[in-house]
């Protein structure tokens, strides 16, 4: 260890290095980003529900947020890893359709958005 | 540059002896089904013999010519070029102390190795008789997934929870365990179960499958540290209830 210099540095902020990142790792960033968004918005959302953009943002980071803990969960209960790439995007299409699904069904029976 | 040609990006210095790190530019006529270790050597032999990376077998099987290549780890000897385009760059691994260019020092990785009891320790019929796990058995289809690792570190490498942080055990080291604690030949299986289940060992994980997609021998760490943190909840739960069934507080 004493002729050993410092491992090589890896900065969030290389923004060229993003494009190594594998999908999995991609589904953990946007998930942690997705909490601390809703963090913030989601006080606001409760103060006034009629805010239409922010009710659709509110939506989708819940669908997001949600999506990739489900990808989380089924993992910790045996889901089988040489599958986990496909699961992700099962779970991506599943998100989609839950987003439009249930923005359309709010517009449907409340008739706002 | 010519057709045929790749520009090699090298990250060299980085050590000890040669402390500044910087990136040199090699320019090499590649033939067909070239690999990045074939490129090195060619590299080191014709252009620039300081140049200084690290390999045994040339054929998989050891697992010391591990780098990165387009910031991706990889292993150099059966990395075909011909994938890689027209510019690749290549550095030593992430989280591995750098010794000198594209080699770095193993010493975190094997400690680790160390730290989880790697190792089997059978102890009364089991370490005298031959074994007898058939191979069509339970317990074999679940050890068989993950024993042909070669230590190469690239799972290390990958994991962004180890350069997190340092004193994770990893991915190799937790794979390699899970194998033992699935053995009904390894005599200190509970004992060893806890020694991992801590902050530094299989909670530290996050599922976000880098080592995974990373390993050239197709083993999932991933998969290995969900059935250890299975099995410590299962053996927590089973502590928990027995403990109130005998009356006493959960833990006491």
């Amino acid at each position: 260890m004493e002729s050993s210099g410092p491992p090589v540095p890896s900065s969030v902020w290389n923004v060229a290095s993003w494009r190594s990142m594998y999908p999995g790792m991609w589904s953990w960033v946007v998930q942690r980003l997705s909490a601390v968004v809703l963090l913030i918005l989601f006080p606001f959302h409760v103060l006034n529900p009629y805010i239409a953009w922010l009710r659709l943002a509110v939506l989708a980071l819940v669908i997001l947020h949600g999506m990739h803990g489900l990808k989380v969960i089924l993992t910790d209960f045996g889901f089988p890893a040489r599958h986990q790439r496909r699961l992700l995007w099962a779970l991506a299409a599943v998100g989609v359709a839950a987003f439009f699904a249930l923005g359309f069904l709010r517009r449907a029976f409340w008739g706002f958005i | 540059m010519a057709a045929g040609e790749i520009r090699f990006r090298v990250r060299r210095g980085g050590g000890a002896d040669d402390p500044e790190a910087r990136y040199q530019t090699y320019t090499l006529r590649v033939r067909p089904r070239m690999t990045v270790l074939d490129a090195l050597v060619a590299i080191q032999n014709g252009q620039d013999p300081s140049l200084g990376y690290r390999y045994s077998c040339r054929v998989g099987m050891c697992g010391t010519c591990a780098l990165q290549v387009n910031g991706r780890p990889r292993w150099a000897c059966r990395t075909r070029l011909q994938a890689l385009g027209e510019r690749v760059t290549l550095e030593p691994l992430t989280n591995f102390p750098v010794l000198r260019d594209l080699a770095v020092d193993m010493t975190p990785f094997f400690d680790k190795m160390k730290r989880a009891r790697a190792w089997a320790e059978p102890t009364g019929a089991a370490s005298s008789e031959p074994a007898r796990i058939p191979p069509e058995s339970r317990e074999r289809g679940r050890i068989e997934p993950h024993i042909e690792c070669i230590t190469c570190g690239i799972c290390y490498s990958a994991c962004s929870m180890v350069g997190h942080d340092p004193a994770f055990l990893g991915p190799a080291a937790l794979n390699r365990a899970y194998t033992l604690v699935c053995d009904s030949r390894d005599e200190i299986g509970p004992n060893r179960l806890a020694n991992l289940a801590d902050e530094h060992g299989i909670w530290r994980c996050h599922s976000q499958f880098n080592c995974t997609e990373a390993c050239p021998k197709g083993i999932s760490p991933t998969a290995a540290i969900q059935g250890l943190k299975r099995r410590a909840v299962a053996d927590g739960a089973k502590s928990f209830v027995g403990s109130i069934l005998r009356g006493r507080a959960p833990g006491a």
